[in-house]
């Protein structure tokens, strides 16, 4: 009797997480479809395909946020004016490097194959698997739910963070320009070009 | 053969000794005031970042001229033979992943990869075929840099080999024991055909990078510095293999703040 009581408060306790996780794994698949579809379809010119794909990342990413984390100490140094613009850059550098990355699995079958909510951190990780003919890769998403609404604070591509690596190599560039956020920006704008006329060519 | 034991147990005493000491230097620098969000760690220990930037560069050139496209020739293959040949590679590491998995405690772990061994050499004709998965036996990678961590050494200095790519001192002490101690390469050696050494060595480089073109392209073409987002990546990669732990746990969590979204 005990045991059942247990089990049914355990059960109580676990359905609720599990509900959450479910809930941002529906959302997730919707808007990867979104991107494969801009993709999979041979008509769109190829400006007009990173422009739905573009919307579709900056809908759904916390952009402005991992903007600031990685940003680091020369965020705090400056106007809000470089911090703006700093953001609008970031968010199209964002969009370029998960767009190039997602070019290459266009073609391949994927499943979200797992979904956990950490209740500390209230962030829901879903796992996606990805396959080719030889072999798979796995995914990470980290999710975060906020004013009813969801965004991707991070992906993990082989247990590598995006968000991590971003902050470790624009730490590495903003060294380089004693943390001043302006000079970054310029130095973000020449990728983005680069960035952008590699994806649509 | 005895000077030869003697050098090499210097060297390893030496660089096992060195590590320690790095151990301490490597360690996270991080401040209250450094960013907003979270404590998070982005400093790597890389005293020979000169150094390494031009090595890395000539690496990168290398990469561009010789193995992406090797890489992109054998992913034309047809599929079971791009499998066959991983397959082949993977199980000739198998030995010394045992002997790695019981050097770090995982007797479970170091059975399952004899198993697969001995299944995958036998019935999956020399390793070509992985029959070893259908019995459950799951492919794990070990090595002589992730034992060394376990033991307790830490990582050293971050340093870009030629050819070879991004490691740091235990890593690369942990390479050089792998291949001063594969049995694979040891049988090779004695029966003259130590030519096979390097072939084997660059048919994997060529298995490898044909797995992370679309990856590798995408860093390369997106990033301010991608030395640096290069180094990041081989730090998080080589913690969770050391870790053995999901990654989810594993991978420290930028707290995003989305506030302002």
């Amino acid at each position: 009797m005990q045991f059942v009581r247990t089990l049914t408060i355990l059960l109580l306790f676990l359905l609720p997480i599990n509900a959450k996780a479910n809930e941002a794994k529906n959302w997730l698949k919707i808007e990867i479809d979104k991107i494969i579809y801009a993709y999979q379809n041979q008509d769109l010119p190829n400006e007009n395909r990173f422009l739905m794909i573009e919307q579709t990342i900056n809908n759904n990413f916390a952009g402005s946020g991992i903007a600031k984390f990685v940003a680091g100490k020369s965020w705090s140094e400056s106007s809000k004016e470089t911090k703006l613009e700093y953001i609008k850059l970031f968010k199209r550098h964002l969009a370029l490097n998960i767009a190039s990355m997602m070019q290459g699995y266009s073609n391949q079958k994927y499943q979200l194959i797992h979904s956990n909510y950490d209740e500390k951190n209230k962030v829901t990780m879903i796992d996606m698997e990805i396959f080719s003919e030889t072999g798979s890769i796995q995914v990470t998403w980290r999710v975060k739910k906020s004013k009813e609404r969801f965004f991707v604070i991070d992906l993990l591509v082989a247990d590598i963070s995006l968000v991590v690596t971003k902050r470790s190599e624009f730490n590495s560039m903003l060294k380089t320009v004693d943390y001043n956020l302006q000079k970054l920006n310029e130095k973000l704008a020449a990728q983005n070009e680069i960035s952008y006329n590699k994806i649509i060519n | 053969m005895s000077k030869l034991i003697h050098l090499l147990a210097t060297l390893i005493i030496f660089s096992i000794s060195f590590n320690l000491h790095a151990g301490a230097s490597d360690e996270v620098k991080t401040s209250s005031d450094d960013f907003e969000t979270t404590i998070f760690e982005d400093e790597i220990y890389d005293p020979l970042e000169g150094i390494n930037r031009a090595v890395f560069g000539f690496n990168n050139v290398a990469d561009k001229v010789i193995l992406e496209p090797a890489a992109k020739g054998y992913r034309k293959l047809p599929n079971p033979v791009q499998s066959g040949i991983g397959n082949f590679i993977k199980n000739l590491k198998l030995p010394l992943v045992a002997v790695n998995q019981l050097l770090q405690g995982q007797g479970k772990n170091a059975a399952e990869s004899t198993g697969r061994f001995l299944l995958n050499s036998t019935i999956g004709v020399f390793g070509l075929i992985d029959v070893a998965d259908d019995f459950g036996l799951e492919q794990k990678e070990e090595d002589f840099g992730q034992t060394l961590a376990t033991w307790g050494i830490g990582d050293g200095f971050y340093v870009v080999l030629p050819l070879f790519g991004p490691s740091n001192v235990r890593d690369t002490t942990g390479m050089i024991m792998t291949m001063m101690t594969d049995p694979v390469n040891a049988y090779a050696t004695n029966q003259g055909e130590a030519w096979l050494i390097p072939l084997r060595t660059a048919a994997n480089a060529v298995d490898q990078r044909s797995k992370i073109i679309d990856e590798v392209n995408a860093l390369r073409d997106n990033s301010v510095d991608y030395y640096a987002a290069v180094r990041s990546s081989y730090y998080q990669n080589r913690k969770a293999a050391i870790m053995n732990t999901d990654d989810d746990i594993l991978t420290p969590l930028p707290l995003i703040s989305i506030e302002f979204e």
